[in-house]
C-alpha cells in the first residue's frame, strides 16, 4: 500500500507568493509547525496547484464522466492513474466552455507595497456599472502529502493540522489565509494503470513541477537530466527557483515545469508511481513531480477531436 | 440597427449596450468554426493568390460594430471590408481562440463588441480615449494601402484591441484574431499545413535593438521580444502548434524551449508567465501579454512618481 492524502484548501485572503503554485516547501513549513517531530521528519508535500471553484466536467481520460456545478470546489473520486491529475494542470481543462474559462482560471491581481499579489476570488461581468450582476468565484489550492520513509505512518494528517494554514508572504498582515475544504486518501497501488500497460505503446513525460538540477542547499546533490528522459529538439527550458528555510534563501536551478519529454525507460507503471511521489533533489518539497501518458493521446483533447474530424472529412490543413 | 451600430456613438465611449444583439452572428460563427472542406479550397487556391493581404486585415472590421459577416456592410471608411479570407484561415484562427461549435453567450451580462480585459476586469474602452476617436482610428487603420505597413499598423494598434472577436466570447481580441488570421494565410500560401507550424520567440539582440518583425507572421511585438507563427522556425526557440487549430495556447506556451524574459521586470513576467500557463484562447493570451506589459509600465511610473514626492 502506498498512500497519498489529497487536500483542497480554500483561499480566504490575498496570496502573496509564488505565482505558479504554492510551493511544496511553503506548505511543508506551514504543516511542520503543527505536527510532531517524527511526522515532521517523514512527511513529503507536493506543490499546491491553484484550482478555480467553477463549473466543469470530467475529460474523457478520467474514470468518471459527467460534470457538476462548482466542480473545482471539491475533491473527486480517484480510481485510475489519470484521475490523480484532474486538478494538477495549470490549464484546468475540465472547466466548462459555456463560461469564460480564461477569466475563471486567471488571478485578479492586487498590489501590496509594490508587489503583485493574487486575490482570493475572481470577479467578472461588468464591475463598475452593474455591481449586482457580478458573480464571485473562489480559488482553491490542491496538494497532496505522503510519508517519505517507506511506511504510511505520517498520513493522513489530522484535519486540525490542515485547517487554517497560512501561505506565502506577509502572513503577519493576514495575507495567505486558507481553510480546509476537503481531503481524502488514495492508495497508489490500487489504481488502474491500464493506459500505461500496452507494451507496444510509446510514452511521454510531462513535468508537473520543476526538476532540480542544482541547489545551494547544504549537502544537496546536483542532478543531470535523467537518462530515461529523451528531450525534444530545441532542448529544455530552465528556470531559477528558490528554497526558503529559517529565513535563509537557497537558489535552485531547475528544468521548468509544463515541458514534455519522451520516456525512454523500461517500466512505465513503476515510473508513473515514482512520478507521483516525485524524483530528484528536494522531492520532499514539491519538486520533481511528473505524469506519463501515451504519445498517441493529445494533451489538449479538443485538438485531437478537431484533427480527427478533419481527417475523416479528407481535408488536412 | 442598434445604438452602438452608429459609429458616431462609438466615439463617445459609452458603456457597451446590452441591446447589441447581432442575431445572425450565431449562424455566421457556426459556419466559421466548422472545418472547411479540402476540395472546395483547392479549387479556389488560384483565385486566393490574387486576394490581397489587405483584405485579410480588413475582414473583421465589421465586428467593431457588433455585426455578423452576413449582416455587415461591404464598405467601411471607403474601403471594401468583410471579404472572404482565403484557405480557411479565418475559421482556423477562430478555433485557436474560441470553443468549437454553436457559440454560447459565455458572459451573461456582457453582450457587446467591446472586449473585456483579463487584466482589469473592465471593458477595454475604460483604459482611456483613443486618439482621434474610435471611428477615426479604425478608418486610418483600414485605409492603409501597403500590406507590410498594414501589418505593422495592426501590431501597434490600440483601437483594434478595444474589440472582441465574437460578442459571445468577450475576453477574445479582434486585434490578435486578425493578426493570427494573417499569419495563417501567409503560411498556408507558402505551402505549410497547420500541423507544420510553430510558435517562435524572436528576442531583441540587445537592450537598444527592436525585436525582429517578419511581415504578416509576427503576431505580437513588445520592446524586448516578438512572437511569430511560422513554418520556418530555423534556429529560433520554437514549439509546434500541434495537429489542428484548437484552444491550445497554454500547451504550446509551456512547451517553448525558452521564454522571453525581461530582466528588469522579473517578478512581473513571472506573474504573466504563470497566468499564460492557465489561458487557453490564443487571442486572449496575446492580448493579455500586451495589456499586462502596459499595466505594469503604468504601475512602475506611478510608483516612481509617488516615491519621488515623499
Amino acid at each position: 500500500m502506498t498512500v497519498i492524502q489529497q487536500v483542497l484548501l480554500e483561499l480566504d485572503e490575498d496570496y502573496l507568493g509564488r505565482p505558479y503554485y504554492v510551493s511544496g516547501n511553503a506548505l511543508y513549513q506551514a504543516i511542520a509547525r503543527r505536527v510532531d517531530a517524527s511526522t515532521r521528519r517523514s512527511v513529503a508535500v507536493s506543490n499546491g496547484v491553484f484550482v478555480p471553484g467553477e463549473h466543469g466536467e470530467y475529460l474523457d481520460e478520467h474514470s468518471q464522466s459527467g460534470g457538476a456545478p462548482y466542480f473545482g470546489a471539491g475533491l473527486r473520486p480517484v480510481e485510475s492513474y489519470e484521475d490523480l491529475f484532474l486538478f494538477r494542470s495549470a490549464a484546468q481543462r475540465w472547466l466548462s466552455s459555456s463560461r469564460p474559462r480564461d477569466a475563471h482560471n486567471t488571478h485578479d491581481l492586487r498590489v501590496h507595497g509594490g508587489r503583485v499579489a493574487f486575490a482570493p476570488t475572481v470577479r467578472f461581468g461588468l464591475p463598475s456599472e452593474s455591481r449586482n450582476s457580478k458573480r464571485t468565484m473562489t480559488w482553491y489550492v490542491h496538494f497532496y502529502v505522503h510519508d517519505d520513509t517507506g511506511s504510511n505512518d505520517a498520513v493522513p494528517l489530522d484535519e486540525d493540522v490542515l485547517d487554517g494554514l497560512r501561505l506565502g508572504g506577509a502572513r503577519n498582515y493576514g495575507l495567505g489565509e486558507t481553510s480546509l475544504k476537503d481531503t481524502q486518501t488514495v492508495d497508489l497501488d490500487a489504481l488502474d494503470y491500464s493506459t500505461l500497460e500496452d507494451a507496444e505503446e510509446s510514452f511521454e513525460l510531462e513535468l508537473v513541477s520543476p526538476y532540480v538540477t542544482a541547489s545551494e542547499y547544504p549537502g544537496a546533490d546536483d542532478q543531470s537530466v535523467p537518462w530515461w528522459w529523451t528531450p525534444r529538439p530545441g532542448g529544455l527550458r530552465r528556470r531559477e527557483e528558490r528554497l526558503v528555510e529559517d529565513g535563509e534563501v537557497y537558489e535552485l536551478q531547475t528544468i521548468d515545469h509544463g515541458q514534455v519529454v519522451g520516456y525512454g525507460g523500461p517500466d512505465p507503471v513503476g515510473t508513473a508511481k515514482s512520478g507521483v511521489l516525485r524524483v530528484g533533489t528536494h522531492a520532499r518539497f514539491g519538486f520533481g513531480e511528473f505524469r506519463l501518458r501515451s504519445v498517441s493521446t493529445d494533451r489538449v483533447p479538443e485538438r485531437a477531436s478537431i484533427a480527427a474530424a478533419r481527417e475523416s472529412a479528407g481535408g488536412e490543413r | 440597427m442598434t445604438g452602438a451600430g452608429d459609429p458616431d456613438e462609438l466615439d463617445e465611449l459609452q458603456p457597451p449596450s446590452t441591446e447589441i444583439r447581432p442575431v445572425t452572428e450565431q449562424e455566421a460563427n457556426a459556419g466559421e468554426a466548422s472545418s472547411p472542406t479540402a476540395d472546395a479550397e483547392s479549387a479556389s487556391v488560384k483565385a486566393d493568390d490574387d486576394v490581397s493581404m489587405l483584405s485579410v486585415y480588413r475582414h473583421d472590421v465589421h465586428k467593431s460594430r457588433g455585426r455578423s459577416h452576413e449582416d455587415a456592410a461591404a464598405e467601411f471608411a471607403g474601403v471594401p471590408v468583410n471579404e472572404p479570407v482565403p484557405l480557411g484561415a479565418d475559421a482556423d484562427a477562430a478555433l485557436l481562440s474560441r470553443p468549437r461549435g454553436e457559440p454560447a453567450q459565455s458572459v451573461k451580462n456582457h453582450i457587446s463588441p467591446f472586449r473585456l480585459s483579463l487584466v482589469t476586469g473592465e471593458t477595454a474602452t475604460s483604459a482611456g480615449r483613443v486618439d482621434g476617436g474610435i471611428r477615426g482610428a479604425l478608418a486610418e487603420l483600414v485605409q492603409i494601402e501597403d500590406p507590410v505597413e498594414m501589418h505593422a499598423a495592426w501590431l501597434e494598434s490600440a483601437v483594434a484591441s478595444i474589440f472582441n472577436e465574437s460578442v459571445y466570447y468577450p475576453y477574445t481580441s479582434l486585434k490578435f484574431h486578425t493578426l493570427l488570421t494573417a499569419a495563417l494565410v501567409d503560411n498556408y500560401r507558402a505551402g505549410y499545413g497547420f500541423d507544420e507550424l510553430y510558435l517562435v520567440v524572436d528576442q531583441s539582440e540587445d537592450a537598444e535593438a527592436d525585436p525582429r518583425v517578419v511581415p504578416h507572421r509576427t503576431v505580437l511585438v513588445l520592446p524586448s521580444f516578438a512572437l511569430r507563427i511560422t513554418g520556418e522556425p530555423g534556429e529560433r526557440s520554437a514549439a509546434r502548434l500541434g495537429a489542428a487549430p484548437a484552444m491550445s495556447w497554454a500547451d504550446v506556451w509551456t512547451r517553448l524551449p525558452e521564454h522571453p524574459f525581461d530582466g528588469d521586470d522579473e517578478r512581473m513576467w513571472r506573474v504573466v508567465d504563470a497566468q499564460l500557463r492557465r489561458i487557453r484562447s490564443w487571442s486572449t493570451a496575446l492580448q493579455f501579454i500586451e495589456e499586462s506589459y502596459g499595466w505594469w509600465q503604468a504601475l512602475q511610473r506611478s510608483s516612481r512618481l509617488g516615491g519621488g514626492e515623499q
